[in-house]
């Protein structure tokens, strides 16, 4: 009767006071009886959001909720005014203040087949309390509330508790008052080695230092465990620990997965930004805003170290799908793929299903399928790019100067050219096209024609001056030129969005080592055999025409990027790798699309005199206004006259020396805007089934206070980013203390951490989460606060044995009477081991370690090289996550396959963990290191056993222990005798030892 | 009593009778998983009736078997090939909507056995078997996509995280052999939809979760003992269980560090049962080669391997077996194109396996308690989707169950003439565990487990046993 579950539970404000639950549970001790409610248990109050709404929720939305595609009798019980209205026959489902007038009761409670409900099809019957509670619900005025997860959190009032002593602070007050209406009482607080053990692992995901330990046990000022806290949160390995958390969400890995598992480029950059983050306390709608719009901040947040543009690496978060090798239709894999993104950032951030909603209006949750085509347009307006990762503030600074001596020497030559005579040589046209033809991009004029910068390489070469010696040999035409301020730049151009209309793309270009790709429908993994002609590598110093036939990919949308550098198979790497040459360069003149016929006109070299004179037209060069014509013109006195001038060397040398020291070839993948496109709603999901009206880009209609659409016309991302991000977002910040609750507490206030939507659990502490959420907001979205609030609290630091009521009232301890047990998990568990063992490796950041292949870990994509079986000694968040190589141990103990967004880990239990920690020579390895380190010095007996318990429980043995060690020495050195010579047996009896600590429970459970 | 007050009164719990269990299995054990818990849960008075079976082998056909393309010929196909389907019934909407003309099946149909079931030519082999087959064409599933869909087949209801029904199996009747899990998935390459959550105990306890096998020479990895000699590792697994014991009892009652003390004792077991069993030791030339080990084909050695396996198993006394299907180079039983060149691919690598494991397990008797189901999600539309494929169709489908208990050449149900709908004897996911569960003697009325609240069980609220099918 008293059994506390998520969906019985009840959400009545705390008595005044709570002295009547106290005195309940007085009498409860004395009678070791509970007093005993109304038979049913009913709250005081009811309250739609928690005991309605989920009998509606779970019985009738299917055919009376927001879908409408499977509505029946055009009645829907999730609105009020549609369950209130009188009905065809004059009744009314819910009649407000009179259940026996409301024809919903006296259908649920019927058994005539032809009129009761649910239908007896369904074979769903309603409880007798779950129809006591509508009764007495309606018979209250059957009051509706907006689903609670969309109201935005209001401070609630801190419940009065009686007994101080288990409070430490106000998340002690809201557990207390439950615990009390459920006459339990909290369990006791640990000990102080179990506390720092408890905390260190939460927080870093390590064992705590044996030192840290004792220094703790033996600190008796009041505040120690407030030292101990700040100790480690203010440790390096505090943003591993939660970077690793927030990975599970975003579906890290550092490949693509499905056929030949290309690399993603740089992700292993966004796990260091991470860890950085963590660290450094970034405030969390920052964070949000660099995953969603990193690339469009006004201000973007700049490595406090190094200079470098850290926002930027958050968009990585959208190229963490996997990625499919030639697939077979590309506006599929594009859907596919947009799909992975929404359904990933609606958990991650709004724990919101809004996925379910691509198909057909969400069956249980206020989200149309128009949603999640706003999403979808957003998503497709959004291009994937790549970021120079090491582009830091001083090569800006280089780079801008680099620029302003460009302009300067144009200064210089026009005072060194002193020749005033007057010119009047022919101007020669512009080439014209003949033919059908659609320009894409014409450069030819000095402009980017439109078309969309990313890096600093790529500008327009009209009229730069080409340097030979010291000598000015003449000057450039328009192109757009990675070149003109060095090779080895780093730098992207695209046009403009089209659609394919016609059979073939012409251009013309030059350059080294660089590509130019025709992107279709944001398709990036080109490689042959369908794709491969989508990307053409250039390696010509002149001008070369390039034709591509588009013909099979008429009605795609596309765009043309030029990149400096190419995309290649290694052979060290893998496929698809992107490598800048620090030689590399592309030009491009021009590029057009044309049917069949098709020919270049010769240029018209009939002169248009001119009667400038030679230094109006230098003037204009000077100021970079001369026009292509005249550029043309004066590159054709240049080369009849090329002056020298003294310096032009130097210099021209001088600019090269410094492009080359910005060479960086390190990358992260990442996202840049591209043009506004609407997207149709998929009707039923089909891609040949389009909706005539376009979904405009805005933001979740339910959550978003108002349903304005986003003003911008690129993605929208920034005013998506802003909308989540905003402190009204009722989900928000909900979700993100609930997450950290998780895994402070094993299980979030609400359970189902990625779904708050109607399907989800309610939550156990409604007003606590409320307040954790505003206090969240209030202190300026601070993880570490707010964590920090958390662990100060009693109700972290209590022992995990249950008490007898806790067990028969709450045996799934809800309400958190004791503190939970858990498996450590997958990472840390490695990490452990490495820990005690002494093999850890504390150095942070870098490229993944390779995983240790085996010969169970076989396939296409495997890496060439196997990495070392201990990983280098590094943490577990190091270690490369190969899709389709994830390593065995961390699977074995639950990490999970990165698909989707998975803020709870199962916890199973299947014989590979015990399989691996007996057998694994992992295991075995580390349990040897440990045993060399323990035997470096000539320690006692007791003390090294000491050493053990302290590295791997936190704790000193008890005497017994020490002598069951003593028992398995004398066992194990009688079965080692003819195994081993004597000089390795007291090495491998210490091993042997190890190894069994290792396969301990108390080893790989916290408690 | 309750299973957890029952857990209280002993000292350390189930932990402390698995520990009693991990001692004896280093010696002399008689206490066995199942055992515990009828001692514990005195509702679970198991089995309930005098089972028929002892195992179930489960070959699940991932992504949805055409019906009208294997075991529900309808000759009316063949006469509208090419024509509207609008023009003939009502047409759901699919999950791709891509509704095309009527489909006539690729492939022909005869007639086979003495009962004179129809099978058409997907299946030469297992049509040799169909007097000790009954055909069930009357099949209905909740859901038209296959994560929900697999989760309904697998564990009764089609979201995620309830106990998959070998979970259940294994809660309610426990393994009898005590060296090898007692729920066993056989992967065959391909995880369905939905993932290993198929597999999961839900809110069962962890350790009747299914342990899960890969094909090949170490099936699972770390099972060799890097120990000199096995007395070395059992001196450690003895000081590891006197470790355990302590913190056990430090901590109080704790189900799953009692799961994974558990775990343990299986593990040190699995290390010489495992390599017994996967090597195929003592399976004789002919057999292999029934099986079809021998084959050029990987998809149908491996197959057929994980069949031999399958029989292996069983001989051992492992309650519930699933094999998933074989990656074949095309999709699952998936074809929402190329329906021909997929559904032979995929009909290829099982048949002969499939039909070998049915006379193989007779001919040694094992037939009479070991009961075979061989079913899909759902099934597939009889018009096209597109040009050559066939969508998902939930309201229609085939499966067949042989072995313990079953009447052989038993036709039951039937679909329209376009094997479309189901017209007589609709049989739901529910009645055919409700049938399962019987066969093994449970009634899956009283299979429950107290969660949120409520007794829950396999069949939920639902279920009838598909008397009509059995002797």
């Amino acid at each position: 009767m008293f059994r506390i579950t998520p969906y019985t539970q009840r959400h009545a404000p705390a008595p005044p006071g709570s002295r009547l639950a106290i005195t309940f549970f007085i009498l409860y001790l004395a009678y070791a009886c509970g007093p005993r409610p109304t038979e049913l248990d009913l709250p005081d109050t009811i309250s739609f959001n928690f005991d309605i709404r989920p009998i509606l929720s779970n019985n009738c939305y299917v055919c009376h909720g927001p879908d409408s595609s499977t509505r029946q009798a055009d009645f829907r019980l999730d609105l009020r005014h549609s369950a209130t209205r009188r009905l065809d026959d004059g009744s009314k489902a819910i009649s407000p203040g009179n259940w026996k007038k409301s024809v919903l009761i006296s259908r649920v409670t019927s058994s005539d087949l032809e009129f009761m409900m649910p239908p007896p099809e369904m074979k769903r019957h309603l409880s007798e309390r779950e129809i006591a509670l509508l009764k007495r619900w309606i018979d209250e005025g059957a009051k509706w509330e907006p689903y609670w997860a969309f109201i935005p959190p209001v401070k609630p009032q801190v419940p009065e508790v009686r007994e101080n002593q288990y409070v430490s602070n106000d998340i002690d007050n809201f557990i207390i008052s439950k615990l009390a209406d459920h006459q339990l009482i909290p369990a006791k607080v640990i000990d102080k080695p179990g506390l720092a053990r408890r905390l260190a692992f939460t927080l870093t995901g390590l064992p705590p230092e044996p030192e840290m330990v004792s220094s703790f046990v033996n600190n008796n000022s009041p505040g120690a465990y407030e030292a101990q806290v700040d100790h480690y949160l203010e440790s390096q390995h505090f943003g591993e620990q939660w970077a690793r958390h927030w990975m599970d969400l975003v579906r890290y890995a550092d490949t693509r997965g499905h056929e030949f598992d290309y690399t993603i480029i740089g992700a292993w950059r966004y796990r260091d930004y991470l860890i950085r983050a963590f660290n450094n306390d970034v405030p969390y709608d920052q964070l949000v805003k660099e995953h969603l719009a990193g690339d469009l901040l006004e201000t973007p947040r700049l490595n406090v170290t190094e200079g470098f543009n850290e926002s930027v690496i958050g968009t990585a978060f959208f190229c963490l799908s996997e990625g499919k090798h030639s697939p077979v239709d590309l506006r599929i894999d594009q859907a596919e793929r947009i799909d992975n993104i929404i359904d990933v950032t609606s958990k991650t951030f709004q724990a919101l299903t809004v996925a379910c909603a691509k198909c057909h209006d969400h069956k249980f949750d206020p989200i149309p399928t128009t949603d999640y085509y706003s999403l979808y347009g957003i998503v497709e307006s959004t291009r994937f790019t790549l970021t120079q990762a090491g582009f830091d503030n001083d090569d800006q600074l280089v780079f801008d100067s680099l620029k302003k001596d460009h302009n300067d020497i144009r200064k210089y030559i026009v005072k060194n050219v002193s020749d005033y005579t007057r010119v009047d040589l022919p101007l020669r046209e512009l080439m014209q096209f003949q033919g059908p033809h659609r320009i894409i991009g014409d450069f030819r004029d000095g402009s980017l024609n439109g078309w969309i910068p990313d890096g600093n390489a790529f500008t327009n070469s009209l009229g730069q001056p080409i340097i030979k010696g010291n000598q000015l040999i003449g000057l450039h035409s328009g192109k757009a030129s990675s070149k003109v301020m060095g090779k080895g730049l780093f730098g992207v151009l695209r046009s403009p969005g089209f659609v394919i209309t016609e059979d073939s793309m012409l251009f013309r270009a030059a350059g080294k080592n660089s590509i130019v790709r025709v992107i279709i429908d944001n398709f990036q993994l080109i490689q042959d055999p369908i794709y491969g002609q989508l990307q053409t590598h250039i390696k010509s110093d002149d001008l070369q025409d390039y034709r591509i036939d588009l013909s099979m990919w008429k009605g795609h949308h596309a765009y043309i990027e030029l990149l400096v550098g190419d995309y290649r198979r290694r052979k060290d790497k893998g496929f698809h790798e992107y490598d800048l040459d620090p030689q590399a360069w592309l030009e491009v003149e021009y590029v057009i699309a044309y049917d069949n016929s098709f020919t270049e006109s010769i240029p018209d070299m009939k002169g248009l005199n001119t009667n400038k004179l030679l230094s109006e037209l230098m003037l204009a060069w000077e100021e970079e206004k001369a026009t292509p014509k005249e550029i043309t013109r004066l590159n054709l006195w240049f080369s009849n006259n090329k002056p020298f001038i003294s310096g032009l060397n130097q210099w021209q040398k001088k600019q090269e020396r410094r492009a080359l020291a910005l060479y960086d070839s390190s990358f992260v993948v990442g996202v840049t805007d591209g043009d506004h496109i609407q997207s149709p709603v998929f009707l039923r999901g089909s891609l040949s089934n389009l909706s005539q009206v376009k979904a405009p880009h805005r933001f979740l209609t339910a959550v978003s206070d108002t349903t304005q659409v986003f003003q911008d016309r690129g993605s929208g991302r920034l005013e998506l980013a802003k909308k989540i991000s905003d402190p009204k977002n009722p989900l928000t910040g909900r979700v993100l203390v609930n997450r950290l609750w998780h895994h402070v507490f094993g299980r979030g206030i609400v359970e189902t951490v990625d779904n708050f939507g109607v399907q989800g659990k309610i939550p156990s502490h409604p007003q606590l989460l409320d307040y954790l959420a505003l206090k969240f907001i209030n202190e300026g979205w601070s993880v570490k606060k707010i964590i920090r609030y958390m662990v100060l609290s009693q109700t972290f630091q209590r022992i995990t044995e249950p008490s007898q009521t806790s067990l028969a009232n709450d045996p799934d301890n809800l309400l958190l009477q004791h503190y939970p047990v858990r498996r450590i998990n997958a990472e840390s568990l490695r990490d452990a081991v490495l820990a005690t063992s002494g093999r850890l490796d504390k150095s942070m950041y870098g490229p993944p370690i390779p995983m240790h292949l085996t010969e169970f870990l076989k396939g296409r994509g495997r890496p060439k090289h196997s990495g070392p079986i201990d990983g280098a000694g590094r943490r577990s968040v190091y270690q490369a996550l190969n899709r389709n190589f994830l390593p065995p141990m961390m699977l074995a103990f639950d990490m999970p396959v990165p698909f989707s967004t998975f803020g709870r880990r199962n916890v199973s239990n299947v014989p590979s963990q015990s399989l691996t920690m007996l057998n694994s020579p992992f295991i075995a390895e580390q349990a040897s290191i440990w045993a060399s380190q323990l035997l470096k010095e000539p320690y006692s007996f007791e003390e090294r056993i000491n050493m053990i318990y302290m590295q791997a429980f936190s704790r000193q043995p008890l005497d017994h222990e020490v002598e069951q060690a003593r028992g398995f020495f004398d066992e194990q050195k009688n079965l080692l005798e003819n195994e081993v010579a004597i000089n390795r047996m007291e090495f491998e009896l210490w091993k042997s030892y190890c190894h069994s600590i290792y396969n301990s429970k108390e080893f790989i459970f916290l408690i | 009593m309750t299973r957890r007050e029952a857990l209280l009164l002993t000292k350390n719990g189930f932990g402390g009778l698995a520990l009693m269990s991990l001692m004896g299995s280093l010696g002399c054990s008689q206490v066995k998983p199942g055992n515990i818990i009828k001692k514990l849960g005195p509702q679970l008075n198991l089995p309930h009736f005098a089972p028929k079976a002892r195992s179930i082998i489960f070959l699940y056909m991932d992504g949805g078997v055409s019906q009208v393309d294997s075991f529900d010929y309808k000759p009316r196909l063949e006469k509208e090939n090419g024509q509207n389907p609008y023009d003939k019934f009502k047409v759901e909407a699919t999950q791709f909507n891509n509704i095309g003309t009527i489909l006539k099946s690729p492939w022909g149909f005869n007639q086979y056995g003495e009962c004179g079931m129809w099978v058409s030519d997907l299946f030469p082999n297992i049509a040799t078997c169909v007097d000790d087959i009954a055909l069930v064409r009357s099949m209905v599933s909740d859901f038209p996509e296959h994560t929900n869909a697999n989760y309904f087949l697998h564990t009764g209801h089609g979201l995620q995280g309830r106990p998959s029904m070998g979970a259940w199996i294994n809660y309610g009747l426990g393994s009898d052999n005590q060296d090898l899990p007692g729920y066993v998935v056989l992967d065959g390459g391909l995880i369905p939809p939905g993932g290993l959550d198929n597999f999961k105990s839900g809110f069962l306890p962890a350790n009747y979760q299914a342990s899960i096998l890969k094909p090949g020479k170490t099936p699972i990895p770390n099972v060799s003992p890097g120990e000199p000699s096995k007395d070395i590792q059992k001196s450690k697994l003895d000081l590891i269980r006197q470790m355990d014991s302590s913190f056990v009892g430090k901590i109080g009652h704790e189900d799953e560090v009692e799961a994974a003390i558990n775990n343990y004792e299986l593990a040190y077991r699995m290390q010489t049962s495992v390599p017994e069993l996967t090597e195929l030791l003592g399976e004789s030339k002919l057999t292999k080669k029934l099986y079809g080990i021998d084959s050029s084909n990987p998809h149908l050695a491996g197959y057929a391997t994980q069949c031999l396996m399958a029989r292996r198993l069983v001989e051992r006394g492992v309650r519930f077996i699933e094999l998933t299907c074989p990656r074949v180079e095309a999709d699952r039983w998936d074809q929402h194109t190329g329906l021909v060149d997929g559904h032979e691919r995929n009909a290829h690598a099982v048949d002969q396996p499939v039909a070998a494991l049915l006379k193989d397990l007779k001919s040694r008797g094992l037939l009479e308690t070991t009961l075979v189901v061989f079913a899909g999600e759902f099934g597939r539309t009889p018009f096209a989707q597109g040009k050559d494929g066939r969508d998902h169709n939930p309201s229609a489908f085939s499966i067949w169950l042989a072995g313990a208990g079953i009447k052989g050449g038993t036709i039951y149900g039937m679909t329209d003439e376009y094997g479309y709908r189901v017209v007589d004897k609709s049989t739901s996911i529910h009645d055919l565990h409700a049938t399962m569960l019987h066969l093994l003697g449970v009634d899956h009325e009283h299979l429950t487990f107290r969660f949120s609240g409520r007794d829950i069980r396999l069949t939920d609220v639902h279920g009838h046993v598909i008397k009509d099918i059995l002797v």
